[in-house]
C-alpha cells in the first residue's frame, strides 16, 4: 500500500479583483507570501494519519517551482517519507498540473493506491484537480470531505459536507482519491531535531512540461438566432407598433400547475410537445 | 558538548545581522524564527537607513529590495484645520550611497536574513523559543515549541523583539513601564505609481516621507506617511497608556488623520491593502535593560534600541548596528572561550564606542520632550497660529509684528513663556 498526498505551491494571498473574481499573484512564485494551502497542509496529516494506521509509506507530489523546496523539506521533518516535486512553475493550469501530477502516482512511478488533495488551492482554485486525477488514475473520488477515518482493509469512513448544512457519510475503497477541508486536520509540528536535519535531504524532481496558459472557452447565454420579418403595414405608428408586437392578438394565459413531480414531468413534456419542440417520440 | 556555538532568536534585523557576523567568523549559528519566513511578523513605519549596512554588506544598494530612495523628508505640524510644513529634498539622496529608503519589511528581512544563511548560518523558521535552558544561573540554551524542541549553545542572542520574553525570563528587564511604549499602527494604501509620483513630486525611484505632529488627537504620538513604489503607508504611533484611558480606536484617529485636509488628497483614492499594528520601544535610552548575562545577549528591539526622537525615527539601523556588534562580541568570546558575563562585556563596549549607545544616551531625553503636553498640544496650536497671522493680509490695518503675533498666540493657546524657555533649553541640550 502506498498513501500519497498531493500539494500545489500557490501565492497565498493573491489579488483578487472585487468586480471581475479575476486573482493575480503578487510576486514571484519564490515570494515570501508563497506556500501549501492549509487544506493541502490537512491532506498531508491526513495522508500521515492513514499511513500510520495501515503501515503504509507516505509520499507527498508538489507541483511548483524550486523555492517550494523548504517547504517540503518541512513536510518531510513532519514524517513524510518521500518527496517528489514536478517542476511545472507556478502558473501551471489545473488540468495540465493534475495530469503531471497523476503520471507521478501513477503505477509506473508511485504506484498509489490512496491519493488526498486538498479541496481547492488557495488562489481561489475550482478545486477540480482531485476529480482530474481520480480520472487519469482510475480511482474512487470522495471529494470535499469535512471528516476521514481509516478502516482495516484498505477503506476509509468519510463524511463530506453538502448543501443547506447536510452531510454525507460515504465508505470509499483503494484505489481511492480523497479530497479535505482544511479544517479536517492539523498539520503535525515536526520535531526540532528531525527539522534541523531536514535541510540535507533529498527532494526528488520529476521535470514538468513547460508551463502554458489555457484560456477556457467563454460560454455566453444562448440567443435565438434573427428572424427576418415582414414590416408592419399600416398609414399610422401605432397602427404598426401593435402590430410588431402582437399586443392586441388573442394568446392563452399562463397556467400555474401543482402536480406531484412524475406527474409534473408529464406535463412539462405534453406542453413541449404542443408547442413544437419535442415530436411525438420525446425527441 | 553544545549543540551548535550560537543560537540568534529572531530573524529580524538584528538577528539576521547577528548571524551573519557569527557565521562568517566560522561558527556554526541556527537562526530561529517564529514565522513562516523572516519578517513575515515585521512591521516598520519609517525608513530604513542603510549606512549600517557599507561594511557588512557592501554596496547593499545594488540589491537590497527597495521600494523608493527618500529624497524629500517633510516634518508636518497640523492642528484640526492647519498644517505647517517643513520640507527638503535633495536629489544627492537618490544616488549612492544614498541615505534612506523605504522598504516592505517582508522583502528587506528575508533579503539581509539571505546574507546570513549564504554565510553559513542555518535558518529555522516556524520555531518560537519559548524559554530559556539554564545551567544555574547560566543561559545554555533555549526551549522551542518543536516537539523534543530543546537546543542547547554557548551563546544566546536575544532578537526577539520589543516585549522580549527571553531577556525578561533572563532578569535583564527589572520592571516594565507600560508609558515606555507606544503603539504603531498602519495602513498600506495603494495607488498608481504614476499618480504617488504626481503627488508627491517625485520621479522614478524616488519618494518622500512626511513625519507629522498634531494629528492624534488627545492622545500624545505622531503619525507618518511615506511612499513606496505604488503604495503609501499611513500610520500614527501613540502612547499606550493614553490610548488605553482614553477609549478611543487606533483606526479612528488614523481616519481623522487621513481626513485632514492636508493629507486627505494625498490619500484619496486610494485602496487599503493591509492594517498592521506593533508595540514600540519608545522610551530609548532610559528603558534599555541589562546588555548582557552569562551566556545571553539583548540586541534591537529587544533591548529596546528604537530611537524616536521627534525629527528622528530611526529603529532598523539601530538593530543592525547592535546586531552586528552582539555577532562579533560572541563571536570574539567563542575564540577565547569565556561566553560569561564578563566574557560577553565586549558587546556594550562596541555600542558604546558607536552610534548605537551614542545616539541613544545624547538623546535620551528626546521622547520626553516629544511626548510633552507642550510639544503635543500646544506647539502645533502656536506655530500653525503664528504661520497663519503672518501670512495672512488684515488690510487696511498694517501688518502687526512678529512678537505681537507670538504674544498673542501664547496666550490664545495657552502657553506659558517660561515653559517654552525651559523646553527650549532642554532641547537645546538634548539635540545641540
Amino acid at each position: 500500500m502506498q498513501v500519497a498526498a498531493c500539494v500545489k505551491w500557490v501565492d497565498l494571498r493573491p489579488e483578487v479583483d472585487r468586480v471581475h473574481g479575476t486573482v493575480r499573484s503578487v510576486g514571484g512564485p519564490g515570494g515570501a507570501g508563497w506556500g501549501i494551502s492549509e487544506a493541502d497542509r490537512a491532506a498531508v496529516e491526513v495522508a500521515l494519519q492513514l499511513g500510520a494506521v495501515w503501515s503504509a509509506p507516505v509520499a507527498v507530489v508538489c507541483a511548483g517551482p524550486v523555492g517550494a523546496e523548504p517547504v517540503l523539506r518541512e513536510l518531510l521533518a513532519a514524517g513524510v517519507d518521500r518527496v517528489v516535486r514536478v517542476d511545472t512553475g507556478a502558473d501551471q493550469p489545473s488540468h495540465a498540473a493534475a495530469v503531471e501530477l497523476a503520471a507521478v502516482l501513477s503505477a509506473g512511478q508511485l504506484g498509489a493506491d490512496v491519493v488526498v488533495c486538498g479541496d481547492h488551492s488557495a488562489d481561489r482554485g475550482s478545486g477540480t484537480v482531485p476529480a482530474f486525477l481520480a480520472h487519469h488514475l482510475g480511482a474512487a473520488q470522495a471529494l470535499g470531505l469535512v471528516r476521514v477515518e481509516p478502516v482495516a482493509g484498505g477503506r476509509v469512513r468519510a463524511v463530506r459536507r453538502l448543501d443547506g448544512g447536510r452531510r454525507e457519510v460515504l465508505e470509499a475503497a483503494v484505489p481511492m482519491v480523497l479530497s479535505v477541508e482544511g479544517s479536517v486536520a492539523e498539520l503535525r509540528r515536526a520535531p526540532l531535531a528531525a527539522t534541523l536535519a531536514s535541510g540535507g535531504r533529498e527532494v526528488e524532481v520529476r521535470p514538468g512540461r513547460p508551463a502554458h496558459h489555457v484560456e477556457p472557452p467563454r460560454t455566453r447565454p444562448w440567443r435565438p438566432p434573427p428572424r427576418v420579418v415582414p414590416a408592419p403595414a399600416g398609414d399610422h405608428a401605432l397602427d404598426r407598433v401593435v402590430q410588431l408586437t402582437g399586443a392586441l392578438v388573442e394568446r392563452n394565459p399562463p397556467r400555474t400547475v401543482e402536480l406531484a413531480p412524475a406527474a409534473a414531468a408529464r406535463e412539462i413534456l405534453d406542453q413541449l410537445r404542443t408547442w413544437g419542440y419535442l415530436g411525438a417520440d420525446g425527441e | 558538548m553544545p549543540d551548535v556555538d550560537a543560537i540568534v532568536v529572531g530573524a529580524g534585523p538584528a538577528g539576521a545581522a547577528a548571524a551573519l557576523e557569527l557565521a562568517r567568523a566560522g561558527r556554526s549559528v541556527y537562526l530561529l524564527e517564529r514565522g513562516p519566513f523572516p519578517g513575515s511578523k515585521n512591521m516598520y513605519g519609517g525608513v530604513v537607513y542603510g549606512r549600517i549596512l557599507d561594511t557588512l554588506v557592501p554596496g547593499w544598494w545594488d540589491e537590497a529590495p527597495v521600494q523608493r530612495w527618500v529624497t524629500r523628508r517633510a516634518t508636518m505640524i497640523m492642528t484640526g484645520h492647519q498644517a505647517l510644513t517643513v520640507d527638503f529634498r535633495t536629489e544627492s539622496w537618490g544616488r549612492p550611497p544614498y541615505n534612506g529608503a523605504t522598504a516592505y519589511r517582508p522583502d528587506f528581512d528575508a533579503w539581509l536574513a539571505g546574507k546570513a544563511t549564504d554565510a553559513g548560518a542555518v535558518l529555522v523558521t516556524s520555531t518560537t523559543a519559548t524559554g530559556l535552558l539554564r545551567d544555574g544561573d547560566r543561559v545554555v540554551g533555549v526551549r522551542t515549541d518543536r516537539p523534543d524542541g530543546d537546543l542547547t549553545a554557548d551563546v544566546v542572542i536575544a532578537c526577539d523583539g520589543v516585549n522580549s520574553f527571553l531577556a525578561k525570563e533572563a532578569g535583564l528587564y527589572p520592571h516594565t513601564d507600560p508609558a515606555n511604549f507606544t503603539v504603531g499602527v498602519k495602513e498600506t494604501i495603494a495607488l498608481p505609481r504614476e499618480v504617488i509620483d504626481e503627488r508627491f513630486g517625485v520621479r522614478g525611484d524616488h519618494g518622500v516621507d512626511y513625519e507629522i505632529v498634531g494629528c492624534t488627537g488627545d492622545v500624545p504620538g505622531g503619525g507618518f506617511l511615506y511612499t513606496n513604489t505604488d503604495t503609501l503607508s499611513v500610520g500614527l504611533v501613540l502612547s499606550l497608556p493614553a490610548l488605553a484611558a482614553g477609549g478611543t480606536r487606533p483606526e479612528e484617529l488614523l481616519r481623522r488623520m487621513k481626513e485632514h485636509p492636508a493629507i486627505a488628497p494625498l490619500v484619496e483614492g486610494g485602496e487599503v491593502k493591509e492594517y498592521s499594528a506593533h508595540v514600540i520601544p519608545e522610551a530609548g535610552y532610559d528603558m534599555m535593560p541589562e546588555l548582557s548575562c552569562d551566556g545571553m545577549l539583548v540586541a534591537g528591539d529587544a533591548a529596546a534600541m528604537c530611537l524616536a526622537a521627534g525629527i528622528w525615527l530611526e529603529g532598523v539601523n539601530f538593530a543592525i548596528g547592535s546586531g552586528a556588534a552582539a555577532g562579533r562580541a560572541a563571536a570574539r568570546a567563542l575564540q577565547r572561550g569565556d561566553t560569561s558575563n564578563e566574557g560577553l562585556a565586549g558587546y556594550r563596549s562596541r555600542l558604546e564606542s558607536s552610534f548605537v549607545l551614542a545616539d541613544h544616551r545624547k538623546l535620551r531625553d528626546a521622547p520626553h520632550l516629544v511626548m510633552s503636553d507642550l510639544a503635543q498640544r500646544q506647539l502645533p496650536g502656536l506655530a500653525c497660529g503664528v504661520a497663519e497671522r503672518m501670512f495672512r493680509v488684515d488690510n487696511p490695518e498694517p501688518k502687526p509684528g512678529l512678537r505681537r503675533i507670538l504674544r498673542q498666540e501664547l496666550k490664545r493657546n495657552g502657553v506659558k513663556v517660561r515653559d517654552v524657555v525651559s523646553h527650549s533649553l532642554r532641547a537645546l541640550r538634548t539635540f545641540g
